[in-house]
């Protein structure tokens, strides 16, 4: 599992100081007891953790950067559980892994190519002829053993100029060959993405000390300052930063929101309720009220105070009862529902007779879908119908209506309308002809105001019935348009009679 | 809506569609307007085989024509003109049926109005030039087009000549002869060949 990354050389490095060490301590791979190392010594450096078996310490060693170690977890432990400290680790990629010998050898710098003395830090090496520091992490040894990984890995990590593919050394910003600028490769790139992983594959990068002896406490207080003082993986500068920074901030708000959210449901879930029983309370009042008239006898008893009372004040918080909005949940399916939403709609349109008689569409025949749509939702006012589910329902209005109302959409400008049938195309030509028309010409604002409607609307109508042929248009010198009875599909000449006189008889 | 015919000054007697006043204005819809159009073509072929008129311009439809296409392209009774749009519309579809041709060529504003099919035209020449007594002489295009006595013949362009002339000629009763100032053509009689 996740210990086999870490066998390397116990040798510190030149700038690295052990802070603090303890013996007796169990190592768990994961969750589990690691079966090769039960009991050893731990020592937290300046750079690294040590665990060095007390058995075989040549063969069951192994060392961690802390570097990689995201987060730590302490476990006081009970009675015959010692306490624990649990090592959350950055999942690296596997090639980020140095080679064995990183520390216990001699390095060479890949820009003089000094063959620098061992025993330097991978993090804190500079060559020691030229000054570059050491790259860092990352790369693999001169003798790749990994020689089947991509060509941008292998060692040392050249950058190909994608101009003239000449390989260019990382650290470079343009190419050397031909000047075109280089992509330039984080220096920490695949290590870019470890952090923010926390959480998901906890199970897989951990590691526990089992403290059997006890020192746990001085231990841990060092490893974390240790931790704190090695160079942190999260970089926290350039574009890298900036785009973790938003990220995290997009995810905190994300958080807020879905609480905030969680919040309202529940409010939607309460106002539900309250409507229910306002329901049942309502009808329970009606019932005993009813009880009460028919068997006082003749006395035409008011109702008592106090339900009155309950019922006006259930009326101002709103919650009248007799248009309560039908919700998809009221209904057994889709098909139920949108009837039911359109035998609503149908009330709301042509009011229910009685008390509420004009309802929306009052004495117009002829209304547009957009005042339609928002007069039934503020009616509504719980459990809005968005504007596909509106024209679902309009299917399923002319059932439900008298007289028929029905959509309709004008062709030149898209207006949508309900009307009824008075608004019909064959309809409104029929009273052109009939009525308007027959005695001259008319305008488009004469029209309108015989129908009683809009001119916007009129001029939609007119348009129609002149696409359908029903009228012609004549342009006066000024521009006015005026219509008049298309009767001329029917025309008969009676001009001049131009007929082809027969060769010879024309007066020459 | 009755609308009636009317004659004009000059003899013609214009249809009751002319004193509608749709019948002036440009219908959006096609098929209203193709009805338009097709008594529009008619009327201004009659109009042009009364009066003798051979060319029809998109400028006679300008407010300050006060051409010979007044007649027929106003109506002051209605207080409407045909616009030169319409007319330019109307030409169109006449040069379309094949009634009219652009003349010259390549552009679309005058156009010379076929009310008279090139063969008719042929039978009128030679009829003329056999009524005046000028067969087998040579005659110019300008003796034709504008002889001392007007006759039916007077005011053709050399296009609507040149057609009859070919016709005539394949009967082999005219021959076209280039002369230097201009075209000419000798006509034979009849019973020649």
């Amino acid at each position: 599992m996740i210990l086999q990354r870490y066998t390397r050389s116990a040798l510190l490095y030149d700038d690295e100081k052990n802070y603090a060490s303890q013996d007796n301590v169990g190592i768990y791979d994961g969750l589990q007891k690691s079966v090769n190392h039960p009991n050893g010594t731990i020592s937290v450096t300046t750079h690294r953790l040590f665990y060095i078996d007390a058995a075989k310490p040549h063969s069951r060693s192994f060392c961690l950067d802390l570097s990689s170690v995201v987060r730590t977890e302490y476990y006081a432990g009970l009675f015959t559980s010692s306490p624990k400290a649990t090592i959350y680790l950055s999942p690296e990629a596997p090639l980020a892994v140095a080679t064995a010998d990183e520390a216990g050898e001699s390095w060479q710098c890949d820009v003089c190519d000094f063959r620098n003395p061992p025993g330097s830090s991978p993090t804190g090496a500079k060559c020691a002829l030229c000054g570059v520091p050491r790259r860092k992490a990352l790369s693999t040894s001169p003798t790749p053993p990994r020689a089947a990984s991509a060509p941008p890995l292998s060692a040392p990590k050249e950058v190909a100029c994608h101009t003239c593919t000449f390989l260019n050394h990382p650290a470079l910003a343009q190419c050397e060959m031909c000047g075109t600028a280089l992509p330039q490769a984080a220096p920490v790139a695949s290590r870019g993405e470890t952090p923010n992983t926390e959480g998901a594959s906890d199970d897989g990068m951990m590691l526990r000390l089992s403290f059997r002896k006890g020192g746990d406490k001085a231990l841990y207080a060092t490893k974390a300052t240790g931790q704190r003082t090695t160079p942190s993986t999260t970089e926290r500068f350039g574009i890298d930063g900036l785009v973790r920074g938003v990220e995290t901030s997009a995810q905190s708000a994300q958080l807020d929101m879905n609480e905030a959210l969680k919040d309202l449901d529940a409010l939607m879930v309460k106002a539900h309720e309250m409507v229910r029983l306002a329901g049942e309370l309502n009808d329970r009042l009606t019932t005993v009220t009813e009880l009460n008239r028919s068997s006082g006898a003749g006395a035409g008893e008011a109702e008592p105070e106090t339900a009155t009372f309950i019922r006006s004040s259930l009326v101002q918080l709103g919650l009248k009862m007799t248009d309560v909005s039908v919700t998809l949940d009221m209904a057994r399916d889709e098909k139920e529902w949108y009837d039911q939403l359109a035998r609503e709609l149908a009330a709301v349109l042509q009011g229910t007779g009685g008390k509420t008689g004009r309802g929306m569409m009052g004495d117009r025949g002829i209304i547009p879908l957009d005042e339609v749509w928002g007069g039934w939702n503020r009616a509504r006012g719980v459990a809005l119908l968005t504007p596909s589910q509106f024209l679902q329902v309009l299917t399923h209005l002319p059932a439900h209506t008298d007289p028929i109302i029905t959509e309709r959409t004008f062709h030149a400008s898209g207006l949508r309308v309900l009307h009824t049938a008075t608004y019909t195309a064959p309809a409104f030509a029929a009273r052109l002809q009939g009525r308007s028309l027959v005695s001259g010409s008319r305008t488009t604002l004469d029209i309108a105001q015989e129908e009683g409607v809009p001119m916007g609307l009129a001029s939609e109508m007119v348009d129609e019935a002149e696409a359908q042929g029903v009228v012609c248009r004549d342009e006066t010198e000024h521009g006015e348009v005026r219509w008049w009875l298309n009767v001329f599909h029917e025309y008969v000449w009676d001009g001049q009679q131009d007929a082809m006189a027969p060769a010879g008889e024309w007066d020459v | 809506m009755n609308f009636s015919a009317h004659r004009t000054t000059t003899g013609f007697l214009l249809p009751s569609i002319h004193s509608a006043p749709p019948f002036y204005t440009q219908q959006p819809n096609a098929a209203t307007q193709a009805v338009f159009t097709e008594h529009w073509t008619r009327l201004l072929l009659a109009y042009a085989r009364h009066r003798g008129l051979f060319v029809l311009r998109v400028e006679d439809a300008e407010v300050s024509a006060g051409g010979e296409w007044d007649e027929v392209l106003r109506n002051p009774r209605i207080n409407r003109r045909v616009k030169p749009e319409l007319l330019s519309h109307i030409l169109d579809a006449m040069v379309g049926k094949s009634l009219a041709a652009y003349e010259p060529a390549g552009q679309t504003r005058a156009a010379l109005l076929h009310w008279r099919l090139p063969e008719e035209w042929a039978e009128v020449l030679h009829e003329w030039a056999t009524k005046t007594g000028q067969l087998n002489t040579i005659l110019t295009f300008y003796e034709i087009s504008d002889p001392p006595d007007p006759s039916a013949l007077s005011g053709i362009p050399g296009a609507l000549l040149r057609p009859a002339i070919a016709i005539l000629a394949k009967s082999g009763r005219a021959q076209l002869i280039s002369i230097s100032d201009g075209d000419g053509v000798r006509f034979f009689p009849r019973s020649a060949k």
